[in-house]
């Protein structure tokens, strides 16, 4: 407790609200509020529907959810695969190896999301890997941009794991293998939980690259809120981006019930 | 048969060992590498091929929309990130240190907030200080006025607004995560002593927040020189960054040299800053 | 009989750091051997050059006659316990306790014989569904010996087993530990610790190591009653270590003429002279040193005397005093001249440990 009086402890808290409030929370608010009304000129929203839920869960809309979810799934998987084996590779390397493997896979990150769709977008649209125009091109570049989180918490999750468990395994007489599959990846599988549900949550809002590769008939939900909101229909845009949050956080629930239940200590 | 000699010469085997192990991890790491490569690397090395077209370095260089994106995208990341730093600063040292009931909520508020796409910030703004939003709504509500006073969003403040907004979190998070390692017992001895909360924060806190502060700093200085989502929800003509540029040539103007261009620019700088960013938060310890 | 355990001049360095230099000592089949020494002695570092886990620089490593210097841990047939446990916490007891077993491909069906037999072994058969979260420390310790039991290794090695319980744990533990090798007699047990009572109760030789190296080496009689360097003479137990010149047929000790064995020490030589405080008496007797109470300090069933004896400070552990001494009061010192040892400069390498008043 740093201030002691009740006064200061009071001013502490005001200044809090005043900042966080407006700043945090009203956005989301904000956004709930909009996607139930279809005019905002005063001080609150007004005309209050459903219309715009209505809309946002059939036809093109309800395509693009589906669209993203299998986006999502699909770029976290790839991620989480690829991610995962290139940090335990690099927990058993050394020196200069484990540095290069460390740097080449986070180097996704430093890299604006915007680049890497310019640079899907140059090396896919051209023989001998002719992906532009599929959904196969969107999927690729989101792998790309999360592989980077999935290696990173991965790796911290390595870092973590103390190496007793897999001595101990290895004077049982387990070959690396076998601890690998019976020690290690059980042991890892509550991070690996929860680095699945970043990278899941990192796709479903993924809209820099994906502005620049999306084919017409593989159309992600943030592409379609910014349509939307180009074109001037706010309010429909507020429902879908809703939409968006709400199933993004349910698959983040239902990841770390799974990851709760899996953590042993 | 039982010998223990206390200084027996050490006994060199005269058979190097071979490195067993080497050899097969770098074979693991191989398939990995392989699809970084070709997914991402072969991508980027021809986004620098392409850059190389004759005379495209020049005109991009030389041309005054090139310059004013590098200006604009420089200035709002520094702001941003200086924002996000004060503001992050202040909320982290409250819900630490003057803990309320809900400062846990408002920590897992956070992590989900972090979770969210950038835009949606921008589109929130539009309801609040949009041309018919909440602010000017109010405004004219209560003065009568035709239009309100409210017309920043679609100037780089507005970008400005949001970016402290949506990269705030990425700043107090590492924070939290350092204040719950510091010792209460040393802010307790230290007001013990009849140290005022301003010197405690100044003398105990912020030196110990610092490594916190610079990692939390130096990615979100990356991730703004980054931005996309926020700036293209504007919608403002006169706010283009570096990004923005690139998807603009290459999309909007099919010009992809030029948009490569100014893509190897954008990661220059983004990964240079990157790396600095990895070197202070190793050092930090994060 | 083909256990055991044989380091072969085995150093291990970390650049520029040697952390065990040349050690050669060998384990014999069925025999507990103690590696005794303080932290970053180097002890562990040669349990794990057994167990795999660190490369040697140099020198080679057997087990049962066989060289396992390059053969990876899982190879080695070793069983292991350490400090922690390092119990699998996605297991349950008795999965933890076959996890050997399992990883070494053995008939399924006797999986769960043996681990019913560990379990029954190590007092824990009552706990095989439980998780290693539900077990107290002693317990979690009792399931880690199983785990390692389950495999009937030939060699068994124990870091620090004990030093993770609370005393009173630790003397029932080291009991069990007596107990468990009296019932397998084959297996050799490389135990590294660095408490003087778990290598005195357990072993059946202790190795002293300090800095690196091996100090010495003997059985725990021999040890304590018979040191062969300072270091030896102030870990495995309590020591005065006085300086003394060698004589005909005693020592000088600050201008006294002790009589003690001198063995076939050159007389004029300097030496120094161990003598065990509790075999020091108050009073008149045989090796009378005269000196001044610096400090009293009261242990229930004794007191320990800290006299000074013309600047040297002698340890004397006697029994509990009804009237001690005054700060300052002039006494007599005793001790029989069989009670001492002399220990000669050239023994050892000239270690002069801080005098050890535990």
């Amino acid at each position: 407790m740093l201030v002691h009086s009740r006064k200061g402890r009071a001013a502490s808290w005001l200044v809090f609200a005043v900042l966080f409030v407006p700043l945090f929370a009203v956005p989301l608010l904000v956004i709930v509020a909009a996607s139930f009304s279809t005019n905002w000129s005063g001080a609150l929203p007004s005309g209050p529907t459903t219309e715009h839920y209505a809309a946002a869960v059939r036809g093109e809309s309800l395509r693009a959810l589906t669209t993203s979810l299998a986006t999502a799934a699909a770029a976290s998987l790839l991620a989480l695969t690829l991610g995962t084996w290139a940090a335990l590779t690099a927990a058993s390397l050394r020196g200069r190896g484990r540095r290069l493997l460390d740097a080449l896979f986070v180097l996704p990150l430093a890299v604006p999301s915007v680049v890497v769709g310019l640079a899907v977008l140059v090396a896919f649209s051209r023989p001998p890997l002719l992906l532009n125009g599929t959904r196969w091109i969107v999927i690729l570049a989101h792998t790309v941009l999360v592989t980077a989180f999935a290696h990173q918490s991965v790796s911290a999750a390595i870092r973590r794991l103390d190496p007793m468990y897999e001595q101990a395994a290895a004077g049982l007489g387990a070959r690396p293998s076998y601890v690998l599959f019976r020690v290690k990846l059980p042991l890892l599988l509550p991070s690996l939980g929860a680095a699945a549900g970043l990278c899941f949550a990192l796709s479903m809002g993924e809209l820099s690259a994906t502005m620049m590769l999306y084919p017409p008939d593989w159309t992600p939900l943030p592409v379609l809120v910014f349509t939307a909101t180009d074109r001037g229909s706010l309010f429909t845009g507020s429902a879908l981006a809703v939409v968006l949050m709400a199933t993004t956080l349910l698959v983040l629930l239902a990841v770390s019930r799974i990851r709760t239940r899996a953590s042993y200590r | 048969m039982a010998s223990a000699r206390a200084a027996a010469p050490p006994v060199v085997t005269a058979a190097g060992r071979p490195r067993r192990r080497t050899a097969p991890t770098w074979a693991w790491a191989l398939p990995p590498v392989a699809v970084l490569g070709l997914v991402f690397l072969y991508p980027l090395g021809l986004v620098v091929q392409e850059s190389l077209a004759p005379g495209a370095y020049a005109d991009v260089l030389a041309s005054a929309s090139f310059r004013d994106a590098l200006v604009t995208t420089v200035w709002l990341a520094v702001g941003a990130t200086v924002g996000c730093l004060v503001l992050g600063f202040v909320l982290a040292l409250i819900v630490a240190f003057v803990p309320f009931p809900g400062a846990k909520a408002v920590s897992r508020f956070i992590d989900v907030f972090l979770s969210f796409p950038s835009f949606l910030i921008t589109l929130a703004l539009l309801f609040v200080y949009g041309t018919v939003g909440m602010a000017n709504g109010l405004w004219t509500g209560a003065t009568g006025a035709a239009e309100g006073p409210f017309r920043f969003l679609t100037t780089p403040w507005g970008v400005l607004l949001a970016e402290i907004t949506y990269f705030t979190p990425f700043v107090m998070r590492p924070l939290l995560a350092a204040f719950s390692q510091l010792d209460t017992a040393q802010l307790e001895v230290a007001s013990s002593l009849g140290a005022r909360p301003a010197r405690i924060v100044r003398k105990v806190i912020l030196p110990e927040a610092l490594p916190a502060l610079a990692a939390g700093g130096s990615l979100v200085l990356v991730m703004c020189l980054n931005e996309f989502g926020i700036v293209l929800f504007t919608g403002a003509k006169g706010v283009t960054t570096l990004p923005m540029l690139v998807y603009s040539k290459a999309i909007l103007e099919s010009d992809y040299a030029a948009a490569c261009v100014v893509a190897v620019v954008n990661v220059v700088i983004s990964v240079g800053l990157y790396a600095v960013y990895r070197v202070v938060s190793r050092r930090a310890g994060a | 009989m083909t256990s055991g355990i044989r380091f072969d001049g085995v150093s291990v360095a970390y650049g520029d750091t040697t952390v065990l230099d040349a050690l050669t000592l060998t384990v014999e089949p069925g025999e507990v051997m103690a590696l005794l020494g303080p932290s970053g002695s180097g002890k562990t570092t040669a349990l794990r050059t057994v167990a795999g886990f660190v490369q040697p620089s140099a020198g080679r490593v057997y087990i049962g006659g066989r060289d396992v210097t390059d053969l990876p841990p899982y190879k080695r047939g070793i069983g292991m316990v350490v400090q922690q446990y390092a119990l699998f916490p996605h297991l349950r007891v008795d999965e933890n306790v076959a996890f050997g077993l399992k990883a070494r491909k053995h008939p399924k069906a006797e999986i769960p014989a043996r681990v019913a037999e560990a379990l029954e072994m190590t007092g824990m058969g009552a706990y095989a569904r439980r998780h290693p979260r539900e077990l107290s420390g002693g317990q979690q310790q009792r399931v880690a010996i199983a785990r390692a039991l389950a495999i009937r290794p030939d060699v068994l090695l124990l870091d620090e087993p004990l030093s993770a319980l609370d005393a009173q744990l630790r003397s029932g533990m080291l009991a069990e530990l007596a107990r468990l090798h009296r019932e397998l007699p084959d297996v050799s047990v490389l135990y590294v610790t660095h408490d003087q009572v778990e290598a005195l109760t357990l072993a059946d030789r202790i190795a002293v190591m300090d800095r690196a190296r091996l100090q010495d080496c003997g059985t725990p009689q021999e040890l304590y009653r018979r040191p062969r360097t300072e270091f030896t003479a102030s870990f495995v137990g309590n020591a005065n270590l006085l300086p003394v010149r060698v004589g005909a047929d005693g020592v000088d000790f600050a201008g006294a003429a002790l009589k003690v064995p001198v063995g076939d020490a050159s007389p004029g030589a300097a030496a120094t002279l161990c003598v065990r405080p509790h075999l020091v008496g108050l009073g008149e007797g045989p090796n009378a040193l005269r000196g001044r109470i610096a400090e009293v300090q009261w242990r229930g069933a004794t007191h320990r005397l800290y006299v000074d004896v013309d600047g040297h400070r002698v340890k004397a552990d006697v029994r509990e005093l009804r009237d001690t001494p005054p700060l300052g009061s002039e006494v007599t010192l005793h001790f029989a001249p069989e009670d001492a040892v002399l220990l000669g400069s050239g023994v050892g390498d000239g270690t002069a440990p801080g005098v050890n008043d535990g």
